[in-house]
C-alpha cells in the first residue's frame, strides 16, 4: 500500500499538511524585517544562519487577515524551486503517515483562496487534513493584489 | 655565479617541489602503469628541470634528465610499456637528480655525483637496441644550448627509429630523436631517417607546441591550482557569515568588558578581516583579462574608419572580482569602440586642427577609496555641448526649460539618457542610440557609476567607478520607521542634518518637498512616504542623504543615519525583486535582516517631485541677481557668531577630545599624527567666551609644507558655495570683513592672523611663499 508522510500544522484551526520531503526545518522566530511595498502575504524577512529567508503569511494566502508578527510565529521552512521559503503557521502538528487511499480531491464546495492552494483532503480519525501545494502556497504574486499604496 | 644566485635558488626550490611531486607521481604510476596522464605529468616535471639546468649550465643534470625524458616520452606515447625495470631506473634517476641538486645547493656546483651509471640504466630500459645504445656514452660531451635548439628544430627529420617502430606510433620516434640529436658524433641516423619526415609531419606539431609552453606552464601549475568557482562562491558566502558573526561577538564582548575575552575578540577581529581579504583575493583577476582583446578591436575599427589610433594601457594589473570583470567587459568594449568611432577624428581632421595625425586612446585602471576606477580617455574632438543640447531637444529627452538651467556637465550627461545618440550618421559600430544608456544601466547594475568629462577639441574621458566586489559593499545604514535600510555608499554624495533649531527647514514647492542646499534647491524624497510607511509629522531633526543616480541629485529624507559599514549583499528572491525598490538584502550587526535600497529606482519614483523642484529652481534662478564672486567657504559657529573660512585654507576637519589638548607655555597643543600641533581657539582669538563645554571640539586643520595648525571652533555649520550677495568691510579684530551668506551675516576670518596666533613661525619657516600669502 503506497503511503506518504506529511508534516502537519494548523492555520486558523484548520489542519494542513505538506509532503515531509519538502520540509527543511521547523522553527519559532520573532524578528522579522518588514518589506514595505511587498504584497501583504510577505510577512517579512529573517536571518536563518546567514541565509535570508522570505516568510510567507499563510493566513493572508488563505484570504484571512494578516498575522501579528510582533509575537513569535512558527515557521515551516519548505524548499520550493531550490529556494527556501518559510510558511508562517499557527501551530505545528505531528508528522503523519497516510495511505494514498485516504486521499480525496478537494471538495467542490471549497472556497476560492483555499481551493487554489489545496491539492486534496485526507480523512483522519477525528478531523480532515488539507494537503497543501507548497509551491502555490509560497507564491505571493498570484492571489493577493500587490502594493496597497501608489 | 653570484648574480645568478637568486635564479639558482629559485631553481632549487622549484625543483625540490617538482621532485616531491615526481615521487608521488611515480608511485602512483606503479599502481596504474597505463596512465598516460600521470606519465605526461612526470614527463613535464623532468622536462622543466632539464630546461632550467641547461639554461644554468648544469650539464650533468641536463644529460641525466634528458635520458630520463627520453624514456618517459616513449612510455607516455605508448611506444613501450612501464615495467618494474623502467620504474626502478626512473626512481634512480630522481634520486640522482636530488643528489645533484643537493650538491648544487651546498657547493654551487654539480660535484662528482655519478650520473653515467644511472644514464646507462635508463637508456638500457629504452626498448630500442640501436639508437639508445649508440648514444649512451655520447651525451656528456654536448654543450647544452645548441642541443636544445637543435633538438627542437631537427626533431622531425632526425628520426633514428628503425622502420618497425615508426608506423606503430608516429609520435614516438620524434621524441626519441632528441636523444640522438644530442650527439653530434652520430649524424648518420639523421640522414638515414630523412624519408620518415613526411609521415610524422602532422604529429610533430603537437609535441613542439607542448614544449614551448611547458617550461613556464609547469612552474605556474606547481604554485597554483584550479578551483571551482562555485567553491569560491561558497567560501565567500561563509566568510561573509563569519564577518557578521564576528560583528555580533565584538558587540557582545564590549558589554562584558572582560580583558582576556576582549583580546581574543580583537584577534578574532583581525583574523576575520585578513581571511575576508584573502578569500576576496582568490576571486580577483587583473583587468588585463578583458583589456587584452581591446588592441585588436581598436586596430580593426580604426583601420575600417581610416583613423590612426594608438592604444595605451595603464594599470593592467589592477584586480577586480571575476564576476564584475565579466559585467564590465561589454560596457568597456562599447566605450572603447565609441571613442574610436566618435571621439577620435580622422587623420585629416586632426592634422587640420594641428594635432598629431595619430590619436591616442588611453585606458587607465586604478584603485581609489574601495573602488576600481577605469578611465577611457581619448584626445579626440570632445563632446559638443551645443550639439548634445540640440539633439536632446530634438529627441524630446529634455525640455527647453530644463535645458536652460543645466550646467554644461549636466548637459553632457544627457548622452546617458535612453534614446540618445549624437552621431551624425549611423555607423555599424555605434550610433544607434542604444549605447550609452545601456552602458550606464549595466554599470549601475553592479553598483558602479559612469561619468563623462569632456573638453571640446581636446578630448573626452569616460570614468567607470566599479566596486571591488559584488558580494561586499560599503553602505550607509539609515533608519526609517522601525526598520533599518542600507544605501550603497557609491551613490551617497553627502549627509545633511536638518536641525529644527537652526532655522533650516524643509520647504515645499507646489506640494513637493525641497531643501535649500548651498543656495540650490534639492528635490527631496521621503523614504517613509515612498515606502508607504506611516509618515512622521515633523520635518525637524531629520537627516537628508544627498544621493546621485540616473544623472539626478536628490535628497532622501530619513529618520536617522546610523553608520557606514561593509555589508554582505544577499540577492533577493523573485517575489522581492518584483517590488522594485530594493537592490538586495543584508544581515546587519545584530543579526537582523536589512533591505538595501535601489537608489536608481528611488530616483525614478522621485521624478514628479524633481520636476516640481526644477520649476521652482528656474524661478529662483531668474530672480537671483547675476554676477558676484563664487567662493567656497566653510562656515563655523563660534558662540552666536558665524565665521567663514575659505575652503582653500581647510586641509582637514578633525574632532579632538578636550582632554587631549595640552599646554606648552602659554600655548595650547595637541598630539596629532606623531606631531605636536599648535592649537588656537577662535573663540578666544575673536574675543568671545567659549561657553560651549563638551567632551570634544571640532577643529579646522590647515597644513602647508609639512607644518600644520588647528583652529578650534565651536561647531562646523556648513560648507557653502555661494554668491556673496552683500559684502562689507565692516570688520573687527581678526576679521577681513563680513558678508551675507545664507541670509545671515557671516564674518570672514583673517586666516593668516589666526594661523600666526597659533604658530608665529608658520610662515617665516617658509619665506618663499610668504609674499603670495600676504597678497591673499
Amino acid at each position: 500500500m503506497p503511503s506518504r508522510q506529511y508534516a502537519t500544522f494548523e492555520v486558523a484551526d484548520q489542519l494542513f499538511g505538506v509532503d515531509v520531503a519538502q520540509v527543511q526545518e521547523v522553527l519559532r522566530f520573532h524578528e522579522y524585517t518588514r518589506v514595505p511595498l511587498a504584497p501583504t502575504s510577505v510577512g517579512g524577512l529573517f536571518n536563518l544562519r546567514g541565509q535570508v529567508i522570505d516568510a510567507v503569511d499563510l493566513r493572508v494566502q488563505l484570504g484571512l487577515p494578516p498575522r501579528d508578527l510582533n509575537v513569535p510565529a512558527m515557521n515551516v521552512i519548505v524548499s520550493v524551486d531550490d529556494e527556501w521559503v518559510s510558511l508562517l503557521v499557527d501551530r505545528i502538528g505531528e508528522v503523519i503517515e497516510l495511505d494514498d487511499e485516504a486521499f480525496e480531491p478537494p471538495p467542490d464546495t471549497l472556497a476560492g483562496a483555499y481551493r487554489n492552494l489545496i491539492v486534496g483532503t485526507f480523512k483522519l480519525q477525528d478531523r480532515l487534513m488539507l494537503a497543501l501545494d507548497a509551491r502555490r502556497a509560497a507564491d505571493t504574486t498570484v492571489p493577493v493584489p500587490a502594493a496597497q499604496h501608489a | 655565479m653570484d648574480e645568478l644566485g637568486d635564479i639558482i635558488q629559485e631553481f632549487l626550490v622549484e625543483s625540490h617541489e617538482n621532485l616531491d611531486q615526481l615521487d608521488r607521481d611515480l608511485v602512483a604510476l606503479e599502481q596504474d602503469p597505463g596512465s598516460r596522464e600521470m606519465l605526461s605529468s612526470i614527463f613535464r616535471t623532468i622536462h622543466t628541470i632539464k630546461g632550467t639546468s641547461g639554461f644554468l649550465a648544469f650539464h650533468r643534470l641536463e644529460t641525466l634528465t634528458h635520458a630520463g625524458e627520453s624514456l618517459l616520452s616513449r612510455l607516455r606515447d605508448g611506444a613501450q610499456q612501464m615495467n618494474p625495470a623502467s620504474a626502478d631506473a626512473l626512481l634512480a634517476m630522481v634520486d640522482t637528480v636530488r643528489k645533484l641538486l643537493e650538491s648544487i645547493e651546498e657547493t654551487g656546483g654539480e660535484g662528482d655525483v655519478d650520473v653515467e651509471s644511472v644514464i646507462a640504466m635508463v637508456t638500457a630500459c629504452i626498448e630500442d637496441p640501436s639508437a639508445p645504445k649508440a648514444e649512451a656514452p655520447a651525451p656528456e660531451a654536448k654543450p647544452a644550448k645548441p642541443a636544445r635548439s637543435r633538438s627542437a628544430k631537427s626533431k622531425a627529420p632526425v628520426a633514428p627509429e628503425p622502420a618497425a617502430e615508426a608506423p606503430k606510433a608516429p609520435e614516438a620516434p620524434v621524441k626519441a630523436v632528441e636523444v640522438a640529436a644530442q650527439a653530434p658524433e652520430v649524424p648518420a641516423p639523421a640522414v638515414a631517417a630523412a624519408p620518415a619526415v613526411a609521415k610524422p609531419a602532422a604529429p610533430v606539431r603537437e609535441p613542439a607546441a607542448e614544449e614551448s609552453g611547458q617550461n613556464t606552464k609547469r612552474s605556474i601549475a606547481d604554485s597554483s591550482i584550479r578551483v571551482d568557482v562555485d567553491l569560491l562562491d561558497t567560501l565567500m558566502r561563509l566568510v561573509g557569515e563569519l564577518v557578521l558573526t564576528r560583528n555580533q561577538i565584538v558587540r557582545g564582548v564590549n558589554d562584558i568588558s572582560d580583558p582576556v575575552l576582549a583580546r581574543t575578540t580583537q584577534r578574532l577581529n583581525l583574523i576575520t578581516s585578513e581571511l575576508q581579504e584573502s578569500v576576496m583575493k582568490t576571486r580577483m583577476q587583473p583587468i588585463d583579462h578583458i583589456w587584452s582583446k581591446l588592441p585588436r578591436v581598436v586596430r580593426d575599427l580604426s583601420g575600417s574608419l581610416g583613423k590612426q589610433v594608438a592604444l595605451a594601457m595603464e594599470g593592467k594589473e589592477t584586480e577586480l572580482d571575476r564576476s564584475l570583470l565579466e559585467a564590465v567587459k561589454d560596457p568597456l568594449t562599447h566605450l572603447v569602440r565609441n571613442a574610436v568611432d566618435h571621439g577620435i577624428e580622422t587623420v585629416e581632421e586632426r592634422v587640420a586642427k594641428g594635432k598629431p595625425g595619430q590619436g591616442t586612446l588611453t585606458l587607465r585602471a586604478y584603485h581609489e577609496g574601495g573602488h576600481v576606477i577605469v578611465e577611457i580617455k581619448d584626445d579626440g574632438a570632445g563632446i559638443d555641448v551645443e550639439r548634445v543640447a540640440q539633439t536632446a531637444l530634438d529627441r524630446g529627452v529634455v525640455t527647453r526649460d530644463q535645458l536652460a538651467r543645466m550646467e554644461s556637465r549636466e548637459i553632457i550627461s544627457l548622452v546617458f539618457r535612453p534614446g540618445f545618440s549624437t552621431a551624425k550618421k549611423v555607423t555599424n559600430v555605434s550610433g544607434r542610440g542604444v549605447g550609452m544608456d545601456v552602458v550606464k544601466t549595466n554599470i549601475e547594475q553592479i553598483g558602479g557609476t559612469v561619468d563623462v568629462d569632456s573638453t571640446l577639441g581636446k578630448g573626452t574621458t569616460w570614468r567607470l567607478t566599479i566596486p571591488l566586489t559584488l558580494a561586499i559593499i560599503q553602505a550607509l545604514t539609515v533608519e526609517c520607521g522601525a526598520e533599518r535600510y542600507a544605501i550603497p555608499q557609491v551613490g551617497v554624495d553627502e549627509l545633511v542634518f536638518v536641525d529644527g533649531q537652526s532655522g533650516q527647514a524643509i520647504e515645499h514647492v507646489s506640494g513637493a518637498p525641497v531643501y535649500r542646499l548651498r543656495g540650490k534647491l534639492l528635490p527631496l524624497v521621503r523614504l517613509d512616504e515612498t515606502l508607504g510607511l506611516p509618515v512622521r509629522n515633523s520635518d525637524r531633526d531629520v537627516y537628508i542623504a544627498v544621493l546621485q543616480a540616473d544623472g539626478r541629485r536628490f535628497g532622501l529624507v530619513v529618520d536617522r543615519v546610523l553608520n557606514t559599514e561593509e555589508i554582505v549583499v544577499k540577492p533577493l528572491s523573485g517575489r522581492m525583486k518584483d517590488v522594485g525598490v530594493y537592490a538586495g538584502s543584508t544581515i546587519v550587526g545584530d543579526g537582523k535582516v536589512a533591505l538595501i535600497l535601489d537608489i536608481a529606482s528611488l530616483a525614478r519614483r522621485s521624478h514628479l517631485a524633481a520636476e516640481a523642484a526644477e520649476r521652482a529652481q528656474l524661478d529662483q534662478v531668474d530672480n537671483r541677481p547675476r554676477g558676484g564672486s563664487i567662493e567656497r567657504l566653510l562656515i563655523a559657529g563660534i558662540g552666536e557668531r558665524r565665521v567663514a573660512i575659505p575652503l582653500d585654507m581647510v586641509t582637514r576637519l578633525e574632532e579632538f577630545p578636550v582632554e587631549r589638548i595640552e599646554r606648552v607655555g602659554s600655548r595650547e597643543v595637541v598630539q596629532y599624527r606623531d606631531h605636536i600641533l599648535p592649537v588656537i581657539r577662535l573663540a578666544s582669538l575673536l574675543g568671545c567666551y567659549d561657553v560651549h563645554e563638551s567632551e570634544t571640539v571640532p577643529a579646522v586643520v590647515y597644513t602647508e609644507r609639512g607644518r600644520s595648525v588647528a583652529l578650534v571652533v565651536e561647531q562646523i555649520v556648513d560648507i557653502v558655495e555661494d554668491h556673496i550677495e552683500a559684502r562689507s568691510d565692516l570688520d573687527d579684530d581678526g576679521l577681513t570683513g563680513s558678508a551675507v551668506i545664507q541670509q545671515r551675516v557671516t564674518e570672514l576670518l583673517d586666516v593668516r592672523r589666526a594661523i600666526l596666533a597659533a604658530d608665529p613661525r608658520f610662515y617665516t619657516e617658509m619665506s618663499e611663499i610668504t609674499n603670495s600669502m600676504v597678497g591673499a
